[in-house]
């Protein structure tokens, strides 16, 4: 077993030195942005891994050579398995601002097309001048597996987190006493309001936009940005409701941030006590119709400034807040109807004398 | 153990058939150290020239230009009559994905290294042709409603910057003619250029062309890191580089389906067709020399290029590799 050890160290310790052997010797300009990424996240590895032996391994002078050789095999292999992960989306381990990966250039590619959207139409032609605009051949977009979709995608994954930002923003304010918190019914449209304006600058070719969403393959995906946007919103909104399937958010960044909306639980006006009632997914699927339909409305809006979109909204938030209340009347009248009968039957019971309690 | 012992008797029998078809010695025979369908390059330590591999021979690394010159000078009348032979017409089929992954933009300028007789250039500049096409229509249909007056003016306005061209780079004057000669035939004028170069060392400068690609030439270079320097360096940034080659088939069946092809129908059909049996021979034997897909992978992410992909076709048989410069 030792032996064994001895020969994997062995083996590894070549393996770097042929590694160290060679990388001083390429001359060849790299993919300097991303090898030193990787650097980097070699370097991490080797701290981390360098924990590690320390603590198990019993530390001869020889070991800390081996450390060495070891991490710079660990950096050939994460340089070899991050880069044989050819799928730009996937997880960069990159943190380091200066340097560009291939996803920010991407996303670089993708935001500079935008501009040629009016132009080109959501388009693999729009995302070539997009590329060109900033120097770079047509043939970059070959990148782009997904086409047009890429573009879609991240435009509204662009438009999300602007409007998280915003509402972020809007609640930082809330809690530094500097506004005042809104209702839900009123939040809910605002926050409605503030994502769909987002869509005005390209309103004409939306409709392709969003037929281009609705292929096939591209339906996972706009789903995912439909679902973490209602959550984002509702999260923002308060919502505590219950979740019956026990999972968390799936938003990482806020979930150490439970407990800061907690002071806020027992606002004066508001229709929480029913909604409080309705679980996590009722809310969700709400607030997914009312987004849906009034952006399908904005599509064929020709009012100034989209007016009559705006008084859709408006008209069906108010249906919600109708069915919510109109619910809980129905079932406290329920409830005491219930109570009523129940009374009735032992006033029965008592006067007929089957009831034998005295 | 049995692979081995297979492997022994491939040997042997791929010995006899060449002694029994040795004509006259214008290959000079030798015996390299090393065989096998799976094995890297030869290199031997003593000697002051480096040897490579030509097809299953050992020859040093100078020679092999030339012989690789001769060879492709023999085939070129018979190149394209050849290859719907061997490949029952598939490679079409090939250089037809190659295009369509690529999906080039109006405007992009193509080095076709080893394009020979141009059939990636014809079909580059088809593509392009039919997308603006398309463009043009989809234009004009979106003003419909204009007038005669307005659809006149737009008339003229085509973009003439935008155009694509294509300039195909050999080292092999018998194949660019034969691709002249196919040009002249389909009466294509304009776009397209035939420039004599070596793939080691490019004619061009640096940051010229937006897609470079080499179909079915790259195994025949001397030496790959410097071709694929090469390329790093004539493409633009945001350039692509192409590479459509012969590649290790993963399905073992297939594999084994594959190999007898090669070795038993191949070469016969280069006699048959073009009285050549022994540029066949080494075309397949190249393509067992060449590194694998993986391999291939990281040769091309050393030269410097980011992004790197390949597609398998035919379950193998061919890979596409692709990567950009950025």
């Amino acid at each position: 077993m030792a032996a064994l050890l001895r020969g994997l160290r062995a083996g590894r310790l070549l393996r770097g030195l042929s590694g160290v052997v060679t990388a001083p010797t390429s001359t060849v300009p790299q993919c300097r942005s991303l090898r030193r990424g990787f650097h980097r996240a070699a370097l991490r590895l080797q701290d981390e891994s360098k924990s590690d032996k320390s603590s198990s391994s019993s530390s001869s002078s020889t070991s800390t050579h081996r450390e060495q050789y070891q991490a710079h095999s660990a950096e050939q292999d994460t340089e070899a398995a991050s880069q044989q992960d050819s799928d730009p989306n996937s997880s960069e381990q990159d943190q380091d601002e200066e340097y560009e990966t291939e996803e920010q250039l991407q996303a670089r590619i993708l935001t500079a097309a935008l501009e040629f959207v009016q132009l080109h139409g959501w388009s693999m032609e729009a995302i070539a001048a997009g590329a060109e605009s900033l120097g770079l051949s047509s043939a970059s977009t070959g990148m782009f597996y997904n086409g047009a979709g890429d573009l879609v995608l991240h435009f509204i994954s662009q438009c999300n987190a602007k409007l998280t930002e915003i509402l972020a923003e809007q609640h930082n304010q809330v809690q530094l006493g500097q506004a005042e918190r809104k209702k839900t019914a009123d939040f809910l449209r605002d926050a409605v309001e503030t994502r769909l304006r987002m869509y005005i600058p390209y309103i004409e070719t939306w409709p392709q936009a969003m037929s281009i969403l609705l292929l096939p393959h591209n339906i996972p995906d706009s789903l995912k940005h439909l679902s973490t946007m209602v959550d984002d919103i509702w999260y923002y909104a308060g919502d505590r409701s219950t979740d019956v399937s026990g999972s968390s958010h799936p938003r990482s960044p806020f979930s150490a941030a439970h407990t800061f909306l907690s002071p806020f639980h027992h606002h004066p006006h508001h229709i929480r006590p029913a909604t409080s009632q309705m679980n996590w997914y009722t809310k969700r699927a709400v607030l997914t119709g009312l987004y849906n339909t009034t952006e399908l409305v904005m599509l064929q809006d020709s009012s100034p400034d989209f007016q009559d979109t705006w008084t859709f909204l408006d008209n069906r938030i108010q249906d919600v807040v109708n069915m919510a209340t109109t619910a809980k009347q129905m079932q406290s009248t329920g409830e005491a109807v219930a109570q009523g009968l129940m009374g009735a039957a032992v006033t029965l019971k008592n006067l007929t004398g089957l009831n034998q309690r005295r | 153990m049995a692979a081995s012992v297979r492997l022994l008797f491939r040997r042997i029998s791929r010995l006899s058939h060449r002694n029994i078809n040795s004509t006259a010695d214008s290959f000079s025979r030798r015996p390299g150290c090393c065989f096998g369908p799976f094995s890297s390059r030869c290199i031997s330590d003593a000697a002051e020239d480096r040897n490579t591999h030509f097809g299953f021979e050992t020859v040093p690394e100078a020679e092999k230009a030339k012989r690789v010159y001769k060879v492709f000078e023999n085939v070129a009348e018979k190149y394209d009559i050849m290859n719907d032979a061997m490949s029952l017409g598939i490679h079409r089929l090939w250089k037809d994905m190659l295009l369509h992954v690529m999906h080039p933009q109006p405007g992009a300028r193509l080095l076709d290294v080893a394009g020979g007789t141009g059939d990636i250039s014809f079909r580059f500049l088809d593509y392009v042709y039919h997308q603006q096409e398309r463009q043009k229509r989809r234009a004009l249909g979106s003003s419909q409603t204009l007038s005669w007056q307005d659809i006149s003016e737009k008339y003229p306005a085509e973009d003439a910057p935008h155009e694509s061209s294509s300039v195909v780079c050999d080292i092999n004057k018998e194949m660019l003619k034969v691709g002249k000669q196919r040009a002249d035939s389909m009466g294509i004028t304009s776009g397209l250029s035939w420039v004599v170069g070596d793939a080691e060392e490019l004619p061009f400068d640096d940051d010229q062309f937006d897609i470079y690609t080499i179909a079915f030439g790259i195994r025949n270079v001397t030496h790959i890191d410097q071709a694929l320097q090469e390329a790093f360096r004539v493409l633009k940034p945001g350039g692509r580089f192409m590479c459509l080659e012969f590649s290790k088939v993963t399905n073992p069946v297939l594999a084994r389906l594959y190999d007898a092809y090669s070795f038993q129908v191949i070469p016969v059909l280069g006699e048959v067709i073009a009285g050549d049996w022994k540029s066949y021979q080494y075309l397949v034997e190249s393509i067992r020399n060449f590194p694998d897909q993986e391999e291939f992978k990281g040769m091309i992410e050393d030269a410097g290029f980011c992004s790197v992909q390949y597609f398998n076709f035919t379950g193998g048989v061919v890979a596409l590799h692709s990567g950009f410069k950025l």
